[in-house]
């Protein structure tokens, strides 16, 4: 070997020789999101360690990608792949989540249910827009606004759609200040935005102790498919509740979280390759995840008027966009706006009860999914679904 | 069936589905707290003085060293030179 062809070896070794245009494109996304998540701080605990693994995904040679055997990022990838790593970050928000304002008001589980109206509209538009009904569950479950939720439906259902629908469901989430105020202030009155709701009432710890395990029962029975997230999640919080597991309780809501998190994330990122996320798909579901996100708020705004008609003005309309999950952001949205109307109007902690209710609400949106279209490893068989299915059929013939 | 279609009653019965959840749950909550309501605990017990204690030797002597410290500064004596012997409450 000569000079000549040594240099032209190393020179054919590096990345530079086989990068190719899709690629270069998506470094530059890749660094967009890192610019969002620093400068602009946009959910940058996942924008942040998704943008970095997508970069490192499309590099040339770095065998970096999801899809590359043996690589780091190929065994992330597993978590996602078996469904390990979102529930554990749902045992981390169980962790952090207090159930109290919810079970001092139980009736706002219903603006939770109202706010997934958002997942279904979007489905039907999905499938409107030629997705499969597989593809559109998993594209509509973005309406629900929860990362982990997106994540595990896609995983199971449209496995090649993970990257986009991880994207819009993280980017919209932390648009959720921008997105959902015009469509609050859209669908309410003055007056309506100037109620002030009671105090709640305290509750007992029993109660506390009794509801996540009550709920997973009640929850997995119906809808097996979802006993991962429903499980994990009550399972956080019952080690926040029993005051026995203190050290446990610290470890979810902190360390194991924030591991999983940097797992989940570049995991995520690494499978935004050229050849999965530079399609037509693409752009439909960004498109599809705004929708998703508008309608969801809409649904749960409404729901809210609803509530304040049938408890003769003592619900504020405006907790009911606090429905579509992303905790705690859209709660402190509602707060944000109720106080644009009126200064001494605390709406957070009654914000919080929908909030909550709409993390459970949208695993079980996943749950009614997995149900129908999952694999048969869980809930196909039951009873319920069954019947739903039979109700479906006959409807259609 | 056209998929649309398809879609739209899937939509429709799965929001029936989930209201029927999160109904049950609502049914849960209030027998919960119905039968188990919040009880407010019990205050830690305050530590009350005896009334012997209260017209007793430790509140005597506090009365006394601030009746003494305000009489020597009104009447521009050392406090050495004034002599407190007892109170009385009127």
């Amino acid at each position: 070997m000569n000079f000549q062809d040594a240099i032209n070896k190393i020179l054919h070794s590096t990345g530079f020789a086989t990068i190719e245009p899709g690629q270069g494109l998506m470094i530059v996304i890749s660094l967009v999101l890192l610019y969002l998540a620093i400068w602009k701080k946009f959910e940058p605990l996942l924008l942040l360690p998704i943008g970095f693994g997508c970069l490192l995904a499309n590099l040339p040679l770095s065998l970096m990608a999801n899809t590359d055997e043996g690589g780091l990022f190929n065994f992330f990838y597993y978590g996602v792949k078996h469904q390990i790593l979102p529930p554990l970050i749902f045992l981390g928000v169980g962790a952090l989540t207090d159930f109290g304002p919810l079970l001092a008001n139980p009736s706002t589980l219903l603006l939770g249910a109202a706010a997934q109206i958002g997942v279904y509209t979007t489905l039907i538009g999905a499938v409107a827009l030629g997705f499969s009904l597989q593809e559109a569950s998993a594209i509509g479950i973005i309406g629900g606004a929860d990362g982990p939720t997106s994540i595990f439906l896609a995983a199971k259902l449209a496995p090649h759609l993970l990257a986009p629908i991880a994207i819009a469901a993280y980017s919209y989430m932390s648009l959720v200040p921008l997105i959902q105020p015009p469509i609050m202030r859209l669908l309410t009155t003055e007056k309506e935005r100037q109620v002030k709701m009671e105090q709640l009432k305290p509750i007992s710890q029993t109660v506390k102790i009794i509801f996540p395990i009550a709920s997973t029962v009640i929850i997995v029975l119906m809808l097996p498919g979802v006993a991962p997230l429903i499980g994990m999640l009550m399972l956080g919080n019952l080690f926040r509740e029993c005051g026995v597991t203190a050290r446990l309780h610290e470890t979810s809501q902190t360390h194991l979280i924030n591991i999983v998190t940097i797992l989940l994330a570049l995991a995520v990122g690494s499978s935004m390759t050229a050849a999965t996320f530079l399609t037509w798909s693409t752009i439909k579901i960004i498109i599809l995840g705004l929708a998703a996100f508008c309608v969801a708020t809409a649904g749960g705004v409404l729901f809210g008027k609803l509530m304040y008609v049938i408890s003769k003005g003592k619900v504020n309309p405006l907790i009911g966009s606090a429905g579509v999950s992303a905790v705690p952001m859209a709660a402190r949205v509602s707060q944000k706006v109720g106080q644009e109307t009126d200064k001494s109007n605390f709406l957070l902690m009654h914000a919080m009860g929908p909030n909550v209710a709409g993390v459970i609400g949208s695993a079980v949106a996943a749950g009614v999914f997995l149900s129908l279209f999952g694999s048969g490893d869980a809930g196909a068989g039951h009873t319920a679904i069954e019947a739903l299915k039979t109700i479906t059929a006959s409807l259609g013939q | 069936m056209p998929p649309l279609l398809e879609a739209i009653q899937i939509s429709f019965l799965a929001m029936i589905v989930i209201f029927l959840v999160l109904g049950i749950l609502i049914g849960v909550i209030k027998v919960l707290v119905h039968f188990l309501p919040y009880v407010e605990e019990p205050a830690p017990p305050v530590r009350t003085q005896s009334p012997v204690a209260a017209t007793g030797a430790f509140q005597e002597e506090d009365h006394i060293a601030a009746i003494h410290a305000a009489l020597a500064h009104h009447l521009g004596k050392a406090p050495q030179d004034i002599h407190i012997q007892h109170i009385t409450s009127l």
